[in-house]
């Protein structure tokens, strides 16, 4: 028979003709065909006319037998297929009933009970497609008679196929720790199976955790639900993951494969004893979003008291942009959040935390972070610069003594560093911090580098220097100065000397010429070379007239000093204009206000001396703006013609800084590039010479101290493991580029996104020493903050990450359980079913802008009352207005976001209950307090819930039937009320309501409205339902595969839902779908094995082309590619006979079993066909039986 | 930008000012409104609720209009006129029957209607097309200091909110903001202000008035401003009656909004029609038309 079938021309993927359509005559008759028509009781009886459609069915070629059932699901119904098949032979059968959703299944079984393969059988829907859905009996039977005729002709072209059985792994994941999941969870582990419980919040609990009292019995919340969450917490079949998002799910019922995201905590759940210690310490504030944002927690916290697992953990969102800002990465938040607790030892802990020259920095750091800082977006970026100068300052006036903790581990390898400047500092620091035995040589007397030569002492006093060397020193650095590289030593030397690695960090020391003549005049100087014999104690003279040539930091420190040795009159000259500059903004302003003068756009081209040879002035001339550079700058071009002389006595250049580079000459192995600087590997800056890596201003060109740190640190990285042997070849990166960061990912929930509610304060600018004390003194320009100003201006911080980091609960921990480097974990599950248990959430009030909420402090939620009335709440339970005073008279209104076109249009069941509930508790705690419940109707359906209604109506509730309407604190209706008689506002709120009993509009007079908001599904139900390939149905909720008979299962085998995700529903009926759907799971666990359809798709090795179409289209990644063969194969456990790849295949190769396209496209043109082309059917009509 | 403009019958009696400050406000933000050639009556007020389908025949004869003269938008300043014209818009897209009725009064006039005109308020044409930062550029004489209650009224936004929310507006708020000055919490400012009540039930008028007044005066507004001629009427000359009938004493004056922006932007309060309000208004408006 089958293979009759195979021939048919028709069979391949291409449509029927006509001439083939003649032929199926023949294919129909070789059947014995079967059709058993159902009345469904009226269902189907009452529309369509039975006995019309079962004499049609027998006219059909093919059908050997037509018959009727007012019942066909019924055992008579199923015995007489059974006994017809038997007796008449049947090789086809066709029930035409309600949908193959319903009985399919009924009518299959009862085939394989005849003998007869199971998918021999086609099932035409003439209840839900025909008589359910139209009154017209006529079309009604037309249609029946049409279904009927696809269906014969569809079941011809049928094949036996075999159900596959495969085993279930008896694991579950329920997905939800709300009281559903609880259940779910408990149940399935009372039954001795083992649960994975995840949870995306730090506590299981759910909603019912924030509820006060439960309706209608009034038993506390916390007290039924305390017990289940610490029996969850105890049971050793429940891994319970908090904390935690499943991110991706595949594979089929009984082996699903899943993949779970466990966000890091940063509190170790071991060892946390959840004594609140680190709470005390916490500097954060954010609103606690378990009290609906009524009070305040730390960064570091746990939801509330009984939280499972009842431990700590610590709210990141992602590093500060001044974190980032800044090379060295500063905690920046940290050192903040101390001084604003006046706590400064402790910032400067901080500080010192990643800063091997923080009181440098503290004076003359270009302060990236507070270009970056967040604040910048409500006013002004704070002073982070001189609130480090005030912590650094203070340790220092107060001869607080740092102490270096020790290094982890004491190593025994030698690290030589050749310069003492902030690079080879930096790299001293870390390489001291790993344990390594660090000797610095530096070819000048002192250490510091240009930190030490070249930074007057009126931007930073000389002896701050010493107190950052010192705290190195005390790291255990040693410093040889007076060893000049190739003079004193050479590599090869420190190598003999047994140092495994050596750091050269040499700096660029030497002044570019400008190749002019008369350059080599006396009076004309490097200004480096100036500032080094000023910095040296040196007695330096000027001149009357000075002038500076360069526009950088440099030729304004040199302006600068020179004013102060008593010049009269100094000038920079710069060849570009003042747009070009590089100096810092800062800089410049103090040297403008101190008098200097600028000449731009001009460039000296020749120094002139006077008859003794000293220098008596310069030629100039002027230059205009051409084309930017390389650098991006304008390129200054002369303009001719326009030479000029200027008077000078004492010339100094500051046009740059390049390495000096005989310290190389005695390595031939050292490979220099253009500039005189040794190659490096990009990422590890090792030389040319194995062993010997370069850093700082030596690799970059002159750069700025935090740079050169940042460089000597990472440098200092890779040379710890290439000591240790690690690979070393990532450890030096760029800078990163903070405006990549996404401001979501920082952004504190006290302050809303639009930072609407943040008080604008200005930032505290630094104040300086008078300009006419300035240029006669070396006096420090800048005074640093107070105290007072600097804690105020601390305070501006916005803690826009949350945790600051500043590591105080790491010292409070006595257990150690804090670890701020935590990261995030994905676990692999294997579990055979799963239940989602993922709750609702409520709707947002503030979408119905008439009801007031977040305008009025007085409007709540019935979620803020909850905690309100929970005694651990924001206010322990006291149920009062926002200004502490108790309410007279509390409106509740119904039916916010339920029951409403405009936002939901469903009910949300438990609002009617749970005001009732709320009244209840007003009244026994404020028993003169009003309480109007504003109501729609009261839906009051359960179990002891009708009498909980009669019980409120003698507590003198007052129950209004109607709708709140509108929200407000001014009164329209009653005039009287409008002011409380001394023209302010009477404090009240008014909600109008137009009472339908009285039918009057009316408005009342309240204290505190409460808008009992309805259920909506969970925020994350859209990526749920991607990751789970679900369906919702159309108000948001998970689609249950049948709302009366299977409410818990969905249309995929494995995959359950319970409570609130399914819909909206009070705790019982949580309950009791959380403790279905475990059982529904718990069946199929003792089954052993479930039963996969075979309606698979396969790949036709000959017509497949290898193209891989169906393997990038098929969602469940069920196809692979065979590389022998080059073909797709299909794996049929993977597979869900979704169809994608057989519609998605250009070549026809990808087939599904049960859906085969000749199958398709003869139901299809035997629905299609033209009606009057059938012979006429009278009622004593068929001719074949 | 040239927008087709519906007057409506107010603006030519008795809402000069508001007919007036609109052209004005609108050339000096760049737009032309150019008049809806041979217009008629919107069908507005208490016709619809008489002759409900012709009030609408002439509504729709004033979209037939719109739709020959090629235009996709109609602007409108009159919040009735907005409402009727709308709601035409949307009985002839949503109710087949109606349309078709509609269709055969048009044609016996020769006119025809395809559903195309989208009918715009002015204030959603400011603010969304011409965009408050827009605004804010051209104010030359900000309204500093100056308190606004914003009183919406309840035709512009509802039912359907076309371009705000219909209980809760803001728009007018933003742009009195953008000008510099202050909106004051203003809870009515989508209340009725009683509309055409006065022509049959003159007594239920005044209490309206009066809690709209009383919210005004609590919140120390120096002015009310509306985008609607009935509201401004309603509210400005019943003031006398509210104070003699119920004892109050309010002097509150009641501008069109599109006077403030005039203000704001400069232009010659004349040709504003500030002058013209029966409230006065010098104190108020000289200090800042001298700035």
């Amino acid at each position: 028979m089958s293979e009759e079938v195979k021939e048919f021309p028709g069979n391949g993927k291409r449509r029927l003709t006509f001439t083939e359509e003649e032929n199926l005559r023949q294919y129909l008759e070789k059947e014995r065909i079967g059709v058993f028509i159902c009345h469904c009781g009226t269902n189907i009886a009452g529309t369509i006319d039975i006995d019309e459609v079962v004499n049609y069915a027998k006219s059909l070629p093919g059908v050997a037998f037509a018959g009727d059932h007012k019942y066909m699901c019924s055992d008579p119904g199923q015995n007489l297929i059974k006994e017809k098949i038997k007796e008449l032979g049947l090789t086809r059968v066709v029930v035409s009933s309600c949908s193959p959703l319903m009985h399919e299944l009924t009518f299959r079984h009862a085939v394989a009970d005849a003998g007869l393969n199971e998918f021999l059988f086609q099932m035409a829907n003439i209840r839900e497609q025909v008589s359910w859905v139209t009154i017209d009996k006529r079309a009604a039977t037309e249609k029946a008679k049409r279904l009927i005729r696809a269906a014969v002709t569809r079941v011809v072209f049928h094949k036996p196929l075999e159900v596959r059985k495969v085993p279930v792994n008896p694991n579950t994941l329920v997905v939800g720790g709300g009281i559903a999941g609880i259940e779910s969870a408990l149940k399935l582990s009372e039954g001795g199976h083992k649960v994975y419980l995840v949870e995306k919040e730090p506590s299981i609990g759910g909603h019912m955790a924030k509820f006060d009292k439960t309706f209608p019995t009034l038993d506390c919340a916390a007290c039924i639900l305390t017990p289940k969450m610490v029996s969850v917490g105890r049971s050793e079949n429940i891994e319970l993951l908090t904390y935690s998002e499943v991110e991706e799910v595949s594979g089929y019922v009984g082996n699903f494969k899943v993949k779970v995201r466990k966000k890091a905590r940063y509190v170790n759940l071991e060892t946390c004893t959840a004594c609140q210690d680190c709470v005390a310490v916490c500097p954060v504030r954010v609103p606690d979003e378990f009290n609906q944002g009524m009070s305040e927690r730390t960064a570091i916290y746990r939801q509330f008291a009984q939280a499972t697992p009842n431990k700590f953990l610590i709210d990141k969102r992602g590093p500060a942009p001044c974190k980032v800002a800044c090379p060295i990465e500063q905690d920046v938040p940290g050192y903040l959040a101390m001084i604003a607790e006046g706590k400064y030892k402790e910032a400067v802990e901080i500080i010192r935390r990643a800063n091997p020259l923080p009181v440098v920095c503290a004076y003359v750091c270009y302060h990236p972070c507070e270009e970056w800082c967040e604040r910048k977006n409500v006013d002004e970026p704070l002073s982070i610069r001189e609130l480090k100068r005030f912590a650094m300052d203070w340790a220092v006036k107060n001869h607080i003594e740092m102490v270096p903790p020790p290094p982890l581990e004491r190593r025994d390898e030698k690290v030589a560093i050749v310069g003492a400047g902030a690079a080879g500092l930096a790299s001293a620091y870390v390489l001291a911090q790993k344990g390594y035995q660090v000797e610095v040589y530096e070819a000048s007397s002192v250490i510091g580098g240009m930190m030490a030569l070249g930074l007057p002492p009126y931007r930073m006093p000389r002896q701050m220097l010493k107190h950052d060397i010192n705290y190195i020193e005390k790291m255990g650095v040693k410093f040889n100065v007076n060893q000049t590289l190739d003079k004193d030593f050479t590599i090869e030397d420190l190598k003999n000397r047994d140092f495994q690695a050596i750091i050269l960090a040499v700096g660029t020391h030497r002044g570019a010429r400008l190749g002019a003549p008369g350059e080599d005049l006396p009076q004309v100087e490097q200004g480096l070379d100036f500032l080094k014999r000023v910095n040296l104690g040196e007695q330096v003279r000027v001149g009357k007239k000075v002038c500076v040539i360069g526009g950088g930091n440099t030729a304004i420190d040199v302006a600068r000093t020179a004013l102060r040795l008593g010049a009269e009159e100094v000038t920079i000259v710069y060849r570009r204009s003042k747009a070009e500059m590089p100096a810092s903004g800062e800089e410049f302003s103090a040297a403008e206000e101190e008098g200097v003068k600028f000449e731009y756009l001009t460039l000296p081209i020749e120094f002139l001396a006077d008859e003794n040879g000293s220098l008596r002035g310069m030629t100039c001339v002027r230059m205009e703006l051409g084309e930017p550079d390389e650098s991006g700058r304008r390129r200054p071009i002369p303009v001719k013609g326009s030479e000029f002389f200027m008077d000078a006595d004492n010339v100094y250049l500051a046009i740059g800084l390049v390495p000096a580079t005989d310290y190389f000459a005695g390595s031939e192995d050292m490979k220099l590039d253009k500039w005189n600087a040794p190659i490096v590997q990009t990422g590890s800056w090792e030389t040319s010479i194995p062993g010997v890596f370069a850093a700082g201003d030596l690799v970059t060109g002159p750069s700025t101290i935090v740079k050169a740190m940042r460089w000597g640190k990472q440098v200092a990285n890779a040379v710890d493991k290439f000591i240790k042997g690690l690979d070393y070849s990532s450890e030096v990166t760029d800078l990163p580029d903070p405006s990549v960061l996404r401001r979501n990912d920082f952004i504190n929930p006290k302050w809303r996104a639009d930072y609407s509610n943040v008080p604008h304060f200005r930032r505290s600018e630094m104040p300086m020493l008078a300009i006419t004390e300035r240029i006669r003194s070396w006096e420090c320009v800048e005074l640093g903050f107070s105290e007072e100003v600097a804690r105020e201006e601390a305070r501006r911080c916005l803690q826009c990450g949350v945790c600051v980091e500043c590591w105080e609960c790491v010292k409070a921990c006595q257990p150690k359980a804090i670890d701020h480097f935590d990261k995030d974990e994905v676990l692999e599950l294997e579990v055979g079913n799963i239940i989602l248990a993922t709750g609702f959430k409520t709707f947002d009030a503030g979408r119905a802008k008439q009801f007031g909420y977040g305008r009025y402090d007085n409007v709540l939620t019935s979620l803020d009352f909850e905690r309100l009335s929970h005694s651990g709440g924001p206010t322990g339970g006291r149920m009062v207005k926002s200004d502490g005073t108790l309410p007279k008279a509390i409106a509740i209104l119904h039916c916010i976001g339920s029951r409403d076109q405009h936002y939901n249009e469903y009910c949300s069941r438990v609002c009617c209950m749970y005001s009732l509930k709320m009244a209840h508790l007003i009244k026994e705690k404020i028993p003169d307090c009003e309480v109007y419940e504003l109501y729609i109707d009261m839906r009051c359906f359960g179990k002891g819930y009708e009498e909980f209604y009669n019980r409120l109506l003698h507590e003198r509730v007052h129950f209004i039937r109607g709708k709140g309407a509108e929200v407000n604190d001014y009164p329209s209706l009653d005039p009287t009320l409008r002011f409380e008689g001394n023209g302010k506002k009477s404090g009240k709120l008014f909600v109008r309501v137009e009472d339908t009993l009285l039918g009057i509009p009316r408005e009342i007079p309240v204290d505190m409205v409460i808008l009992s908001v309805g259920l909506e599904s969970s925020a994350d139900a859209g990526k749920l339902q991607q990751i789970f390939k679900l369906s919702r149905s159309k108000d948001g909720f998970f689609l249950e595969k049948h709302p009366k008979l299977a409410p818990v299962n969905t249309a995929s085998d494995g995959i359950f839902i319970a409570g609130c995700a399914q819909g909206p529903k009070d705790i019982p009926d949580s309950v009791a779908q959380g403790a279905a759907a475990s059982a529904s799971v718990m069946a199929l666990i003792n089954t052993g094995e479930v039963v996969l359809e075979p309606t698979t798709s396969h790949i036709d090795e000959e017509i497949c082309t290898g193209c891989k179409t169906c393997i990038t289209v098929c969602p469940y990644d069920a196809i692979f590619f065979e590389e022998v063969k080059k073909i797709s194969v299909v794996n049929e456990a993977l597979c869900k006979g979704c169809g994608t790849c057989v519609s998605a295949c250009p070549s026809g190769a990808a087939r599904q079993w049960g859906f085969d396209d000749i199958q398709i496209e003869s139901e299809l043109s035997a629905i299609l066909k033209e009606y009057k082309r059938e012979p006429e059917v009278t009622a004593s009509g068929g001719q074949r039986i | 930008m040239d927008y087709l403009f519906f007057p409506g019958c107010s603006l030519e009696f008795t809402s000069r000012g508001y007919d007036k400050s609109s052209r004005a406000v609108a050339e000096a933000l760049g737009c032309v409104l150019k008049d809806l050639p041979d217009w008629n009556c919107c069908g507005a007020t208490s016709y619809m609720s008489i002759r409900e389908l012709r009030s609408h025949g002439l509504s729709a004869r004033n979209l037939a209009l719109a739709e020959a003269e090629g235009a996709s938008e109609l602007i409108t300043v009159c919040s009735a006129c907005y409402t009727v014209l709308n709601k035409t818009n949307d009985y002839i897209s949503e109710m087949p029957d109606f349309a078709q009725k509609i269709r055969t009064a048009l044609a016996s006039a020769g006119l025809k209607y395809d559903g195309t005109v989208r009918v715009r308020h002015l204030l959603d044409v400011i603010v969304n097309d011409i965009g408050l930062e827009a605004v804010n550029e051209k104010v030359v004489k900000p309204l500093t200091g100056m308190k606004v209650a914003c009183y919406y009224g309840c035709q512009l936004t509802r039912p359907h909110g076309r371009f705000d929310d219909p209980e809760y507006p803001q728009t007018l708020d933003l742009l009195v903001e953008a000008l510099g000055a202050t909106p004051v919490d203003y809870p009515l400012k989508a209340k009725c202000c009683g509309a055409m009540v006065v022509s049959t039930q003159r007594n239920d008028l005044l209490p309206l008035v009066d809690a709209l007044l009383g919210a005004a005066l609590e919140a120390q507004a120096d002015c009310i401003v509306t985008p609607c001629p009935l509201c401004h009427f309603n509210l400005e000359f019943y003031q006398d009656d509210v104070n003699r009938q119920l004892g109050a004493d309010y002097k509150i004056p009641i501008h069109y909004f599109t006077q403030l922006i005039g203000l704001a932007l400069g232009l010659d309060v004349r040709e504003l029609g500030f002058g013209l309000e029966l409230i006065p208004s010098e104190n108020l408006i000289s200090v800042y038309a001298g700035k």
